[in-house]
């Protein structure tokens, strides 16, 4: 899927296009928590936060396929599930590679992709991330 | 002592064309006439209505609906906390009367939603969960795969749970479906969200309910003998990461509702408990502790939530099959619960019923609840 010119579906959460793409955080300097998404302040102590890349790697927590009308655009079915972070200790809800929606198995390696999928709150074409299977070396 | 003073709670249904309105009325007829209390004797109400502001542009209709049941001139609170509206309603007004602010409050839960413009439920339309494609059937299909991942839960144990509640609804008049379905026919049908049918997804639906509640010296002059012995609120706790099979807000809200009643699983007779998938009910029998952690599909397979069983569960049919007006679920449930303490629950009465507990939850953020309510109740 190429989309170069299309707009994220959302500012803020990630960088890098097509298979390197890394998901984009906050940090706090304090506490050290880590959010996803980012946000500009730590809800524990209100300190401002920094911005930190989350990695664009994982291991697969849960996954469903959803068969209902979809929003947003996106195919029918597609999958989206709970991935846990290489980088940081985040669990994060993504969607999952619409090329591979019944391949998804709880424990999978996966890697980080973006592209164009579906639409955004005003109905335009918009790029989204999505993990998909870590291809065997 | 907070007690209940009279219930009443109108049919759910998807043909109906009314109004929000008229549907809020016709509970609060009902559940004063059940009290035996004179409009004028009410000292405040609680009025939850989830979806009338973005469906219909409704909003504060408390006051409007109120007007016609002779409610005037007294503090009317609306309230929207997502599908625990109505048991939150039923907190600010036990608070309110717990504190002997007024002898007896109005507690009323309606929604009207079964309308063509009703979308995909999700949590919030800008949420970036929603816009990555998160909707509510999915948050529950992902908790379904790590229970079945961590504890064998099957397929079969979470399609238990919808062909028990479709017994207790056919028992209950004002249910949705009141037909037999069973473990077979709910596999068979089509996934919404794998691995969960559309049968073990609640349906939507129209409807309203009421409760009248007061003071110990009310309830005496009255002769009104359901006593409500806790009622707890919390939002989540939205740690990361999340643990999708173990609900820790759930448990500990729960926790926190029988240590004020002085009372522990093992009183119970009877349960409500917000069944909006079928694994929902599972994880709450086990967040309830029905069961131990692990054990909630066993549980369902086992027979002992049906009515009869050790501890039934929904027994009203739930929102499975009673339907799931979101505002009038909360308050659904706690007449629910009153009407068996009074031995009044007619074919699904739980036989000596003394002691019930009402749970609900609400919305849904950072795969935790964003409410959840646990109220106590005895005779
Ligand atoms: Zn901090």
């Amino acid at each position: 899927m190429s989309g170069n010119n299309l707009p994220p579906f959302a500012e803020g959460i990630f960088t890098g296009d097509g298979t390197l793409v890394e998901l984009v955080g906050s940090r706090c300097p304090l506490c050290g928590a880590q959010h996803f998404p980012a946000r500009t302040h730590c809800p524990d102590d209100m300190a401002e936060t920094e911005a930190v890349s989350l990695g664009g790697s994982g291991t697969l927590y849960s996954a469903t396929v959803i068969r209902t009308k979809p929003p947003f655009g996106l195919p029918a079915p597609y999958a989206v599930g709970y991935v846990d972070l290489d980088a940081h200790p985040l669990r994060i809800f993504m969607l999952l590679d619409p090329a591979h929606t019944e391949d998804f198995r709880i424990g999978m390696p996966l890697a980080l992709k973006s592209g164009a999928l579906g639409v955004g709150l005003n109905g335009e074409p918009c790029i989204r991330p999505y993990f998909t299977p870590t291809l065997k070396d | 002592m907070v007690a209940i003073l009279g219930v009443g709670t109108t049919r759910f249904t998807q043909k109906i064309e009314r109004t929000i309105v008229s549907l809020g009325v016709e509970a609060a007829r009902l559940a004063l006439s059940d009290a035996g209390l004179a409009p004028t004797r009410i000292e405040g109400a609680f009025v939850a209505n989830a979806l009338g502001g973005m469906l219909f542009g409704d909003t504060t209709i408390g006051q409007t609906l109120l007007r016609d049941v002779g409610l005037r001139r007294l503090p009317i609170v609306n309230v929207e906390n997502a599908c625990t509206s109505g048991s939150s309603a039923l907190w600010l007004a036990w608070n309110a009367v717990s504190a002997g602010q007024m002898e007896a409050a109005l507690v009323l839960g309606v929604e009207r939603m079964c309308v063509p413009s009703l979308g995909l439920i999700n949590s919030g339309r800008t949420e970036i969960d929603t816009l990555l494609g998160l909707v509510t059937p999915a948050s529950f299909a992902l908790r379904a795969q790590r229970h079945m991942h961590e504890f064998g839960t099957t397929r079969e144990q979470m399609a238990a749970v919808v062909e028990k509640s479709r017994r207790h609804g056919a028992l209950n008049p004002n249910a949705l479906f009141q037909r037999a379905e069973t473990i077979a026919d709910v596999l068979a049908g089509p996934s919404v969200a794998d691995p969960l049918t559309r049968s073990e997804c609640c349906p939507i639906a129209d409807g309203a309910s009421a409760i009248v509640i007061g003071s110990d010296r009310l309830a005496r002059e009255l002769g009104a003998g359901v006593r409500i012995d806790s009622v707890v609120l919390a939002s989540g706790g939205y740690e990361n990461p999340a643990d999708l099979a173990r609900w820790d807000t759930d448990t500990e809200t729960a926790a926190a509702a029988y240590a004020r009643a002085g009372i522990g699983p093992e009183d119970l007779d009877l349960v409500e408990c917000h069944d909006a998938f079928s694994i929902a009910e599972i994880l709450h029998c086990e967040a309830l502790g029905l069961c131990a952690p692990g054990e909630g599909g066993p549980l369902a397979a086992s027979g002992a939530t049906s009515l009869g069983g050790r501890i039934p569960v929904n027994v009203s049919g739930g929102l499975i099959s009673r339907g799931h007006p979101v505002a009038a679920t909360g308050v659904a449930q706690i007449a629910e619960i009153a009407a068996h303490l009074r031995g009044t629950a007619g074919a699904r009465q739980v036989e000596g019923a003394k002691v019930g507990l009402a749970q609900c939850m609400g919305g849904d953020l950072a795969g935790d609840t964003k409410s959840c309510t646990v109220a106590v109740l005895s005779r």
